[in-house]
């Protein structure tokens, strides 16, 4: 038995048996399996799986390591955020089915076959839709039926594709299609283009991204990380995959390009912070998308560099969010001011994240998106550069105003949430940061 | 020439003639299933002769429509009887005047017709009847249109005759998708052309009357006149159903055989007659609003088999 | 008579009582339009078994009359409330939704069918390649019944409904491996599941202003 392939198996194991220790501390087992993973997960960068059942390149390894942290950090911080809940589903299920929820999206990662890519990519929907209604309030309900109906249905359409790719190649087999020569045939690009509104649902590209800021906005705050951080990531690397057969770079730089033309939009409108977020996320994609859709080896990695910075960012957004949510109880901006006083260590992490998901210099999303616009530019994309230009910026203002709004002013009597939550969003906003200014190390581990 | 004289002359003489006669085999068997005696196959001859023999009586606001266009009416009914197939499977002297489309908006146009005598009485039971009439006929004349463009997708003419012969002479083409759908849609607006009953009773007058809405200011011999040629519409129909769509066989065309074409037509059109008695026995009548369903049933299947017959040959 | 025109004819019946289900307002009508739309295209799974001799569509029909037929039409036909107010949906407007739907139909699947689907060429039944346009047709149905409806129940119908067309879709145009058929269906089965979770918390599907913009 090959090493990499026992650790690619262990990958998924751990986190299996963390939930089958459903009835006894399943908190802790799930961080202890957490932990382990991003061992196993950092581990994996030096010892592949030879390809076969699985497939371990570069781009999936990232991929990877994404799920591993930032399930890590959720799992810790829910353990605070959940524990006063009294309405809804226990602690115990939560954890069960966040477990799953991680297995589920380590196969698609990990898997060397489109069909059960798309199986993958349904699984998380069946086990993440849960984790949206754990406070089962009437809108988390609602947004859970939402996300569902509408994710389901489109990722249905997306098995329109994987037919056509079997039809197209005769095997469904990532790694045999990818090394084939000729695969620009005509039912190949239908599939492509397909996918794009199938597996885009999940990405949340604009005309199909409408569950989107419902299911963050209702969900439990890491549960919100988790799915802004990876859910997302995962279903766009699904989405590349199958772009990769037969690119179709147009298409879906002026899709992904309109994408963001929309979030940067509805994101100015938004009196929520976490529906704020939620549009920040889509605008976020959107972009990762382009920077694949590009195909200039500098546009992929500026897209992996984005999506890992951006998946702690967000992450540590969303836990901020929460410690916002938990302490003032509210989810509107303007019911909420002054909060650098008394809660210090929020506001600086909410401060910092927002500031990460929209690419501001030190943090590792800013060199993403440069890389990413350097490509398009070097692609001749010029009218589509221009306008993610200007809507980037208008995202860059929209989020950080209403932020400085929260953080800034009259201090106001609000307590911080006691001290490991905001101790795990400070971390998780921070580690951008680190990825932003070890800048080379990072864009040569992944070339 | 003289044959197709004779078989002009046969053919319009059968549907003017006949067409009361099966109202009345109708509503005798209708009776003999309820176990009841009934009235006598020739009633509907008898209630056309009383009436013609009664005296009309005219509203006092209405204008000229309302006297004349019965006449128009049974004018129309006679000039579709003479260019749709209903009795000689072969075409007549006037066939060429119309295709078959020419002969679904020939129907519109008798019960745009009716319809605009009817208001012009200016009383209240005919303007809701009217307008019951209207907002039903929506989707019943655009699913009847809808139709006849379907049945000539099958030869690829818009000639009822040809489409007629092409039937009988293949067999498995009765058993395509857009020719079992456009049946299935046909009967279904056979039924409520017809006033059948899963649709419109002829028992509650007021409540359920669809059709009989229209004839609520007449009386006497303009009555008799709009009784006989709803009769004439219900044939035509029944026929263009039969021989075009559900049973186009057995029909003869030569010199002295097209005599035989008229007990046929006779025993096909009691069979049909029996088809509907079974529907009118067992099923119940819908309310008044639910006939809008109904119709949009006929509707869709209609239109979506046409489009699919344009793509699935 | 021949397979193939077999299989046209019940392909056509699996459209109509697709548009059964669109027309029913009653839930109980519309799950059990469901148990026989799954039946029909088990039926045609046995079908294709037999002219294409393949043990592999054989045991996708049984599956597919056990698990979409049978487990599902129970799971979802045990937890109807039994309350008046709920076990028909109100406020239904059959002629508008036909209508609708009918337009919805030509500008969906018959442009892109004719743009994308109209060159392939199936595996499975190579000689009449337009009936691929049923499975097509019935996805959009399913899109169309859950677009169209507010209750939970028809949502769910409208869903499984378009697995359907999916699976109707890969059997005429080639059998995909059967693990991942079977995986998919697991995939499904489960959804519905947890969807029959959501029904037992709420029942209908409005607009609410928390979830605006």
């Amino acid at each position: 038995m090959n090493s990499g392939f026992l650790l690619a198996v262990l990958l998924m194991v751990a986190p299996a048996i963390a939930a089958a220790t459903f009835f006894k501390r399943i908190e802790y087992s799930t961080i202890v399996a957490a932990t382990v993973d991003v061992v196993i997960a950092s581990l994996l960068y030096y010892i592949r799986p030879p390809v076969g059942t699985f497939f371990v390149d570069n781009v999936s390894w990232v991929f990877i390591i994404m799920i591993c942290s930032v399930f890590l950090l959720s799992s810790i911080y829910s353990l605070r955020y959940l524990s006063g809940k009294t309405r809804g589903f226990g602690l115990r299920i939560y954890y069960l089915l966040l477990n799953l929820f991680v297995i589920s999206m380590l196969f698609s990662a990990l898997i060397n076959n489109f069909g059960l890519m798309w199986v993958g990519i349904e699984a998380t929907t069946i086990s993440s839709a849960l984790l949206i209604m754990t406070e089962k309030t009437e809108g988390s309900v609602e947004a859970t039926w939402r996300y569902i109906i509408l994710v389901s249905a489109g990722v249905t359409f997306a098995f329109f594709s994987v037919i056509l790719i079997y039809y197209s190649f005769g095997t469904l087999n990532v790694s045999a299609i990818l090394s084939m020569h000729s695969r620009n045939t005509f039912f190949a690009r239908i599939a492509v283009a397909i996918a794009l509104i199938g597996f885009g649902t999940k990405v949340g590209i604009f005309p199909v991204h409408t569950w989107l800021p419902d299911a963050h906005s209702e969900a439990p705050s890491p549960v919100s990380a988790m799915f802004s951080g990876v859910l997302l990531p995962v279903a766009l690397y699904v989405l590349f995959r199958i772009y990769e057969i037969d690119p179709d770079p147009e298409l879906f730089i002026w899709l992904g390009t309109l994408s963001i033309i929309a979030a940067s939009i509805l994101l100015g409108y938004q009196s929520r912070y976490k529906r704020m977020f939620a549009y920040s996320t889509m605008e976020n994609m959107s972009l990762a998308l382009i920077g694949f859709a590009t195909l200039n080896p500098l546009g992929i990695i500026g897209s992996l560099y984005l999506l890992i910075s951006h998946s702690f960012s967000k992450a540590g957004a969303f836990y901020s969010s929460g410690n916002f949510l938990k302490s003032t109880d509210t989810k509107n901006v303007e019911e909420i001011s002054g909060t650098w006083k008394n809660m210090p260590y929020s506001s600086a992490s909410m401060l910092m994240s927002s500031l990460g998901v929209s690419g501001t210099p030190p943090f590792g999303t800013f060199f993403g998106e440069i890389l990413i616009l350097y490509s398009l530019a070097v692609g001749n994309y010029i009218p589509q550069l221009i306008l993610i230009v200007i809507f980037l910026v208008t995202a860059f203002i929209g989020i950080n105003y209403n932020v400085s709004r929260m953080i800034m002013g009259e201090p106001a009597n609000f307590k911080e949430p006691g001290r490991l939550m905001p101790a795990v969003s400070i971390i998780s906003a921070s580690i951008p940061l680190l990825i932003g200014a070890y800048f080379l190390v990072v864009f040569n581990a992944l070339v | 020439m003289i044959t197709l004289i004779e078989e002009t002359l046969t053919q319009f003489l059968f549907v003017i003639f006949l067409s009361p006669l099966f109202a009345g085999i109708f509503a005798r068997i209708k009776a003999m299933v309820e176990s009841r005696k009934g009235p006598s196959i020739f009633q509907p001859y008898y209630d056309i002769f009383k009436l013609l023999r009664k005296d009309t009586l005219i509203p006092e606001n209405s204008s000229f429509l309302f006297r004349y266009v019965p006449y128009v009416a049974f004018g129309v009914y006679c000039i579709i009887a003479l260019i749709i197939p209903v009795v000689i499977p072969e075409p007549i002297i006037f066939t060429a005047s119309a295709d078959f489309l020419g002969g679904a908006i020939l129907f519109s146009l008798a019960a745009f017709l009716k319809m605009a005598a009817a208001m012009d009485s200016g009383s209240n039971f005919t303007a809701m009847g009217v307008s019951r009439l209207m907002s039903f006929n929506v989707l019943g004349e655009g699913a009847l249109i809808t139709v006849f463009i379907a049945v000539s997708l099958i030869t690829g003419t818009n000639n009822p005759y040809v489409t007629n012969a092409f039937l009988v002479s293949h067999p498995s083409a009765n058993l395509t998708l857009v020719h079992v759908f456009a049946t299935v849609a046909f009967f279904m607006i056979f039924l409520y052309e017809t006033g059948k009953i899963p649709l419109e009773s002829a028992g509650m007058q007021e409540l359920g009357m669809i059709d009989e809405g229209l004839n609520y200011e007449y009386s006497g011999k303009l009555l008799a006149i709009n009784k006989w040629s709803s009769y004439i519409k219900q044939y035509l129909l029944g026929a263009v159903l039969l021989n075009v769509f559900l049973f186009p066989w057995w029909l003869t065309a030569s010199s002295p055989g097209f005599l035989l074409d008229i007990p046929i037509m006779i025993g096909k059109f009691v069979l049909l007659i029996l088809i509907v008695m079974v529907i009118e026995t067992t099923l119940a009548k819908v309310r008044l609003f639910k006939v809008l369903d109904y119709l949009a049933v006929a509707f869709t299947f209609s239109i979506l088999f046409l489009l699919l017959s344009e793509v699935i040959p | 008579m021949n397979f193939s025109s077999a299989i046209y004819l019940t392909s056509a019946a699996v459209l109509i009582t697709a548009f059964y289900i669109q027309g029913q307002r009653y839930l109980i009508s519309a799950i059990r339009g469901q148990l026989v739309q799954s039946t029909i295209i088990a039926a045609i799974a046995f079908i294709l078994a037999y002219t294409e001799n393949s043990i592999d569509l054989l045991i996708l029909g049984i599956l597919l009359f056990f698990l979409r037929g049978v487990l599902i039409t129970y799971l979802l036909a045990a937890r109807v409330p039994m309350k008046k107010a709920y076990y028909f949906e109100s406020g239904i407007n059959v002629p508008y939704l036909f209508l609708v739907d009918l337009v919805f139909m030509v500008v969906s699947v018959f442009i892109l069918y004719s743009i994308a689907f109209s060159g392939l060429v199936p595996v499975t039944l190579p000689d009449s390649p337009q009936d691929l346009l049923f499975p097509l047709l019935l996805f959009f149905q399913g899109l169309f019944l859950i677009t169209s409806r507010r209750s939970t129940f028809t949502q769910i119908v409208g869903y499984v409904e378009e697995e359907n067309a999916l699976v109707l879709f890969a059997m005429f145009l080639l059998p995909v491996p059967i693990v991942i058929e079977a995986s998919v269906f697991l995939d499904v089965l489960a959804l519905v599941v947890i969807s029959s979770v959501i029904t037992v918390e709420k029942v209908n599907h409005e607009q609410m202003e928390e979830l605006r913009g």
